[in-house]
């Protein structure tokens, strides 16, 4: 009887061992088990920057697009989205419950320089793989982080640029700025400052708005008193069609020009109410309109899952930024890790989905992290619609 | 540029005005600052918007509908949360409108969105009239204009008759107001729907002079709080008074010294009036005896 017993005993102390062992080694890797993948993101859906938390939501549309065809090397993607309304302390919460209650594999995406920088060294310490910051700051590259790969071109690359553009191919030697007092509209001032020393010219009018400012009146006539010919903006939809209805009572038309994040022409042409015809944008993806084969899978698929969202710019970019992470987790193999992640991501070589060719790794540098070195420019008509001025031009050499 | 500054300041000064004036009603009658005023116009707002843009009724009507909305938003607030604090303090009661506040603006965030939406307007935001060579645009103009009528009847209503009075009363004291046969709970109940009303009027013009979003009137809010505090929380010539200073010294700060630190000079004024007079410009410093 007593042998009996410590047989049964014996015999369920082993099985409990060898299951505690067997699920152990099944589950090394946070976040990735035999059928799933577990990522997440953060962005504002409520709060003066919510229009940009349509990000987060186009990036849920691509997982839901690669699951119904079947997964990656037979895992499916769960999507964990959060709202951290813009707010910092919000954000470092959520990388928090991302880490230590979801357990996700990775972050992707994730709009904003100040709430993305309250994460970065929290998701790198515990070796979170980080993929395409909705931000094109140096942050994300400076210094050097392991897991953090970035996707959107550098704002201070793309003002260099988009101010070459205007002083070189369209003439306008007198140019102003208009900017967000916050370190994007700041990387922007930077980018068009630097081209403008190289040309040893200077801005003839720099004027910032704080975020919450809804009265632009004084910056308008400050613009307008500057005599500047072409004036750049850095900042968000709310201050763009605030500024132009203000240039516009008192009779400044200057030409204006301005950032990938303002590249929702049909919200912007919506907002300002025609004020933005004319207007010189730079683009990191594709036009909303486009027959790129990609594009017209991605509109086919948001018809059918997510026809309640609205196929902008901002919403799409959720795709751009989430397209090369996902090509990362396709190379990495069945072997899902940070590790073989991260040296997956570095094969990336001119890889393009709908977004700018993604290069990391040499020549450059042997760990470039700034995938993203291209935009393009357009100019939108009266119909909202834009007219594509270049092709793919790279900013950062 | 002077004097287009302070042409832009007084119209910009007139919405805070108005903000300013919703919440002065309500603190004249309870004490209470209404920190969810900006969330119900900008709630009435978008009901505008709605009934604007899906039903396409002309806009007179739609105005209408929308001022009943707003009177009901009100008289909801007041009978359904307010009245129901049990043994409320005037703390208790601020908490109150915070959390009203957050409430409407999650509603807000849920039905319409957080896209910014052009508000369709009767008058062009981008017009002008040349008035002696200062420009001012149409929207700017008839903001004023809208402004100063609606402090007129209100001050014409606080002083001459006797739902206004009654209103002063239950103010300075609800008990002998209620002896002396004043229904206070009425009062009070009319005092947050046109205090709601008002905030419609203020909601409207801040989305036709911007754009219409959720968070469009936490900006003017905090301006109209500190041009009430101003001009005197009690008085509505002082808060008209102090809309219209508020936004002519913002300006001419902007302007002339920093516009970086523009939003600012707001909250540097709540303060310095705290420290120097409390009572603000206008009103009288009201002690009550205990």
């Amino acid at each position: 009887m007593v042998k009996k017993s410590l047989f049964f005993t014996s015999g369920f102390f082993f099985l409990t061992i060898w299951l505690m062992v067997s699920m152990a080694s099944a589950q090394t890797v946070r976040g990735v088990t035999d059928t799933e993948v577990l990522i997440g993101q953060w962005g504002p859906q409520t709060g003066p920057a919510a229009p940009w938390g349509a990000v987060a939501r186009g990036t849920d549309l691509l997982v839901r697009i690669i699951n119904e065809e079947g997964g990656i090397h037979g895992r499916k993607f769960k999507y964990f989205l959060r709202d951290d309304s813009y707010m910092p302390a919000k954000t470092k919460a959520i990388a928090k419950e991302f880490v230590e209650q979801i357990g996700v594999f990775a972050v992707v995406g994730g709009v904003g320089v100040a709430c993305g920088m309250t994460a970065r060294d929290y998701l790198m310490e515990n070796k979170v793989p980080w993929c395409g910051p909705v931000t094109g700051v140096y942050e994300w590259i400076t210094p050097i982080q392991k897991y953090l790969f970035a996707i959107y071109p550098l704002y201070d690359d793309e003002a260099f640029n988009l101010t070459g553009y205007l002083y070189e191919k369209l003439g306008y030697k007198k140019i102003a700025m208009f900017y967000q007092n916050d370190d994007y509209g700041k990387q922007g001032v930077m980018g068009v400052e630097r081209y403008l020393l190289k040309k040893n010219i200077k801005l003839v009018e720099k004027v910032s708005a704080e975020v919450t400012d809804r009265d632009l009146s004084t910056h308008a006539l400050k613009l307008k008193n500057s005599g500047a010919e072409a004036v750049i903006m850095w900042t968000m939809p709310t201050h763009a069609a605030l500024i132009l209805a203000e240039t516009a009572k008192i009779g400044y038309k200057p030409q204006w020009a301005t950032s990938n994040t303002l590249s929702d022409s049909a919200l912007m042409m919506q907002i300002t109410k025609g004020l933005w015809a004319g207007m010189i944008n730079s683009f990191f993806g594709e036009l909303p309109d486009s027959k790129h084969p990609l594009m017209v899978k991605y509109r086919e698929w948001h018809k059918k899952l997510a026809p309640q969202e609205r196929w902008g710019v901002f919403y799409y970019a959720g795709i751009i930024f989430a397209e090369p992470f996902f090509e990362g987790v396709r190379r990495a193999g069945r072997n899902l890790t940070p590790e073989t992640w991260v040296k997956a991501m570095e094969t990336l070589k001119n890889w393009q989905g709908i977004g700018p060719p993604i290069t990391y790794g040499p020549p450059k540098t042997p760990m470039d992290r700034q995938g993203g070195k291209h935009v393009f420019y357009g100019k939108v008509r009266a119909d909202g619609s834009v007219e594509r001025l270049t092709d793919w031009i790279q900013i950062t050499k | 540029m002077l004097a287009q500054l302070i042409l832009s300041g007084l119209a910009v000064g007139a919405c805070y005005a108005l903000l300013a004036l919703a919440m002065v009603i309500i603190y004249k009658t309870s004490e209470v600052l209404n920190f969810a005023q900006g969330e119900m116009a900008m709630v009435s707002t978008f009901v505008a918007f709605t009934i604007l843009e899906t039903y396409h009724i002309p806009f007179q009507w739609a105005i209408l509908l929308t001022f009943l909305f707003a009177i009901l938003l009100g008289i909801f607030f007041e009978v359904v949360f307010l009245r129901q604090a049990k043994d409320p303090t005037v703390l208790g009661l601020i908490i109150i409108t915070l959390g009203f506040e957050m409430m409407l603006m999650g509603f807000a965030g849920w039905k319409w969105g957080p896209d910014q939406r052009s508000f369709p307007f009767p008058v062009s935001n981008i017009e002008t009239y040349n008035i002696y060579g200062l420009i001012i645009s149409k929207i700017n103009f008839w903001t004023i204009i809208v402004s100063l009528t609606l402090m007129f009847i209100l001050f014409l209503f606080f002083r001459y008759t006797k739902l206004g009075t009654a209103m002063r009363a239950t103010q300075q004291n609800p008990l002998a107001a209620r002896v002396m046969g004043i229904r206070t709970k009425r009062i009070l109940s009319f005092t947050w729907a046109l205090s709601s009303l008002i905030g419609a009027v203020a909601g409207m013009l801040v989305a036709a002079l911007g754009v219409l979003d959720p968070p469009m009137m936490m900006d003017p809010l905090l301006k109209g709080f500190a041009a009430g505090v101003l001009g005197g929380m009690t008085s509505l010539p002082g808060t008209a008074i102090g809309g219209a200073m508020l936004g002519m010294i913002e300006n001419l700060f902007g302007g002339y010294v920093s516009l970086a630190f523009k939003s600012v000079v707001a909250f540097a004024i709540i303060v310095l009036m705290l420290c120097i007079k409390p009572s603000g410009l206008l009103a009288k410093h009201y002690v009550k005896k205990v």
